[in-house]
């Protein structure tokens, strides 16, 4: 290392408040605010009906968010690339139909899991190889494979639902049962936002992500395998498709090939409640998964106050626009300066 | 015709214009002339109206005018074609030419309406393309000519060329300059901007000098000029000789080599060999190739003939293979190709080793990395903190982070292009030290400028380009402002 400059008096100790300068702040800054307004949400509608805080309850809003949720924390590295991946709810329905299929033609449950696991994040993979070299936008390459999954799944079923499954089997009572009171499915979620947390922000992938949605231009410059970092991370949103199409499959012990429908715009919607924006650059897999639930339960709270069923995706689409427009009117107050002053 | 004097104007208190002026005639080919940063693009702003300025006057056949906008300076018959190309690729040739919707009836556009008020200004440009051609199909210089259509179509009085000619090749400038005289001869006013001296000389009438925000030449007739006494006016006096550049030694060892390396449309036949502990300029006027050399050498631009080798013999073919092979890539264009800004400068200074060698494992200490990030923190002397995000540090602190995240990395070679665009002095004289140091510590070092001040001030030799090739070296104690703004401009206007 060369001695480059040499010091004189008065120097700037830069990063002079940097030991000190606290974890709670980078922390603060991103998922508090969802993670409060989810919990003021639950106590409120709490005051009015008690029995909406019963465990049960509660369990059972976690429970229907893990599908969509696993989707959601998967769909923020894209995101955070300024890539899309509007796949992800076909991929679902095909994963599930894949798995059944297989699973009643006498396949091995596990050794299908296994099977499930490695078609998504192949698929995926195959939605970031076309995106990088035909060189198109995600969007449209997603919007055309949502369909083929989607399509090859229906077909596959024969556009029914495949039901003579073996009930009894392991794979059925253990992925698809409780431990310790609590669905598997909700515990794997757990798991999966936490090594997805890490994934995103300690590892070298993570960063390469976040680095290339925050100029990929710089990126490129810097030397960061910009396409194979966009093919792992649409290959890491497939999977986690995947994994949502096992516990699903699991849980309802059929194969339907009309599931998830719509259910990559609720996982967009979740991740851009949880501060993920479609700017790119920064991303909250935590954040995400908050955002599903926040949706689920406002939806759970529409029954509670006895709004008609057909209203919820009325107030779903309201919760994300006001979600959002005070995201970022709190950004504008709290960062007054524009970015790149 | 047109008269500008004594215009003033104050960006945050520094004066971009501080008593210039310039008088236009009916008919002729009025040049302006001047170093970067001289304020040419100020004073063309004030006379087309995007700018206002805080004093001064413009008259217009004795009148004198204000513009609010640059709606206003059009309606007084001013039209501007300005440096960048503003024409729209998807549309077709007559949609660009109207763009405000043209001729015709009840908010429909007449097609035929817009053909006969066309062709006759396309024909006397000799623009030969069908009406209903998309722009994007046409070469660079039928996309320069069809700009100046539109701006004929204004029927001006006026007529502001930016550059014109910077983006094309010899033959079609030629025919541009040509046309341009043929303009003012019908009656028009042409106030034409220009670096390229030589081509103002064969197409002016009359030039006018700009230093530093002021008129320092007015109006001289163009056969009392030469090259000679405009780069004199443009540079002024340009005080004592540097200091005498200190010694040192160049490494033999491993170096950097292109062979007859040739990119289409950028670079022909240029070979060149910079060793270890060496600076060496690369200067040209714009689209001159010295640029196309840093693109080759980091990977971006493919050669079609010859080779890069870079020390150890690797050949660049990406970006990222020319990183993995020790090139670091300073560019002055910071919030574009160099920073991440909305991240902290530790992410940023850390970049290139962490993200794109991938030499800090997978799951890195970020411990370790602020502390790294502090020794370059003190080492550049950055007025910033690890944590401090891009964005809010000041420029020149911003070009020492982008600095700081190849030096991060330890590269071989460091390829620069106009390292200090927009930094205050102080910066400037600190990132010139840097970089003296690093050559100190047998880097190889190439840099590009814009700013000639620069490449006297840290290079031991500078390489001259024209037209894509190497025209000149200026050596140790030749180098000058002079003789590089006279290298640059030489020779390309064998009289026709």
């Amino acid at each position: 290392m060369p001695p480059a400059v040499t010091d004189s008096a008065g120097e700037y100790r830069g990063g002079a408040e940097a030991p000190g300068r606290p974890l709670y702040r980078r922390f603060a800054r991103d998922e508090v605010g969802v993670i409060a307004v989810l919990v003021v949400f639950v106590a409120g509608v709490g005051f009015f009906h008690p029995e909406f805080l019963h465990s049960g309850n509660l369990l059972s809003i976690t429970h229907n968010t893990v599908y969509v949720g696993l989707m959601a924390c998967g769909i923020v590295f894209p995101l955070a690339m300024r890539e899309v991946d509007l796949s992800v709810g076909g991929m679902y329905a095909m994963c599930m139909v894949v798995g059944a299929v297989l699973i009643r033609d006498g396949l091995g449950t596990w050794v299908a899991l296994i099977a499930m696991l490695a078609l998504s994040a192949l698929l995926g993979a195959v939605n970031g190889a076309v995106t990088t070299y035909m060189r198109l936008p995600s969007f449209i390459v997603t919007l055309a494979t949502a369909m083929l999954f989607r399509g090859a799944g229906l077909a596959l079923a024969d556009g029914k639902q495949i039901t003579d499954l073996p009930q009894s089997d392991s794979f059925f009572t253990v992925l698809g049962g409780n431990v310790a009171g609590v669905p598997t499915a909700v515990w794997v979620f757990v798991i999966m936002v936490a090594a997805l947390t890490v994934l995103f922000t300690r590892t070298r992938f993570g960063a390469r992500v976040r680095a290339i949605g925050s100029n990929r231009e710089a990126a490129e410059f810097s030397g960061l395998p910009v396409a194979w970092t966009r093919i792992a991370a649409l290959s890491l949103s497939g999977l986690m498709a995947g994994v949502a199409a096992v516990f699903s499959l699991a849980f309802f012990m059929a194969g339907d090939p009309t599931v998830g429908q719509g259910y990559e715009l609720t996982a967009i919607a979740g991740a851009i409640i949880g501060g993920t924006p479609l700017a790119g650059g920064r991303g909250s897999v935590v954040g995400a998964a908050v955002g599903c639930l926040i949706l689920s339960a406002v939806a759970s709270a529409l029954a509670f106050f006895q709004v008609p069923i057909n209203w919820t995706t009325f107030a779903t689409g309201g919760v994300i626009l006001v979600a959002v427009a005070a995201d970022t009117l709190l950004r504008r107050i709290r960062d007054p300066r524009p970015a790149g002053g | 015709m047109l008269a500008a004097s004594g215009l003033v104007k104050h960006y945050g208190g520094v004066a971009a214009l501080d008593a210039a002026g310039i008088t236009v005639e009916r008919g002729e080919v009025h040049a302006l002339v001047g170093e970067n940063g001289a304020g040419k693009s100020t004073l063309v702003k004030i006379i087309s109206g995007t700018v206002r300025p805080d004093g001064g006057t413009i008259e217009l056949d004795g009148r004198t005018v204000q513009f609010a906008n640059a709606r206003q300076a059009a309606d007084h018959g001013i039209a501007i074609v300005s440096q960048e190309l503003m024409t729209f690729g998807d549309l077709t040739v007559l949609e660009n030419l109207f763009p405000f919707g043209g001729p015709g009836r009840l908010g429909l556009v007449s097609t035929r309406a817009m053909e006969r008020l066309a062709a006759p200004v396309l024909a006397e440009l000799g623009l030969r393309v069908s009406p209903h051609a998309r722009v994007e199909t046409l070469s660079l210089a039928d996309q320069q000519l069809l700009e100046i259509c539109r701006a004929l179509l204004q029927d001006p009085r006026v007529l502001i060329l930016d550059e014109p000619t910077s983006a094309l090749p010899r033959e079609a400038a030629d025919r541009l300059t040509e046309t341009t005289r043929r303009l003012a001869r019908r009656g028009l006013a042409v106030l034409y901007i220009s670096h390229f001296l030589e081509e103002v000389l064969r197409v002016a009438q009359r030039v006018s000098v700009l230093r530093d925000g002021r008129t320092v030449l007015a109006g001289e007739e163009i056969s009392a000029v030469s090259v000679d006494s405009l780069v004199t006016a443009m540079l002024g006096d340009t005080g004592p000789a540097p200091a005498a550049r200190r010694e040192r030694a160049v490494l033999g060892g491993s170096s950097l080599s292109l062979t007859g390396v040739g990119v289409p449309g950028r670079l022909r036949e240029v070979s060149l060999t910079a060793a270890g502990g060496e600076i060496v300029g690369l200067a040209g006027l714009q689209g001159a190739g010295h640029l196309a050399v840093l693109d080759a050498v980091c990977g971006r631009a493919r050669p079609a003939a010859g080779s890069v080798r870079l020390p150890g013999g690797t050949v660049p073919r990406s970006p990222r293979q020319a990183v993995a092979a020790g090139v670091a890539y300073v560019s002055g264009d910071r919030k574009g190709r160099g920073l991440m800004l909305d991240q902290s400068l530790w992410e940023n200074a850390t970049a290139v080793r962490r993200l794109g060698l991938g030499r800090d494992g997978f799951v890195p200490s970020r411990r370790r990395l602020v502390q790294r990030t502090e020794r370059l923190v003190h080492r550049l002397r950055i007025r910033g903190g690890p944590y401090d995000i891009a964005a809010r540090l000041s420029g020149g602190n911003q070009q020492k982070a982008v600095l700081a995240k190849w030096l991060d990395a330890d590269p071989a070679v460091i390829a620069l292009d106009d390292p200090t665009r927009g930094v205050d002095v102080g910066a400037r004289t600190e990132m010139h030290e840097i970089v003296r140091d690093l050559a100190c510590d047998g880097k190889i070092i190439l840099i590009a400028s814009t700013d000639l001040t620069e490449l006297v001030d840290v290079c031991d030799r500078v390489l001259v380009f024209q037209r894509g090739r190497i025209t000149d070296e200026i050596v140790g104690e030749a180098l000058s402002e002079q003789a590089l703004s006279l290298a640059m401009n030489a020779g390309f206007a064998a009289p026709s």
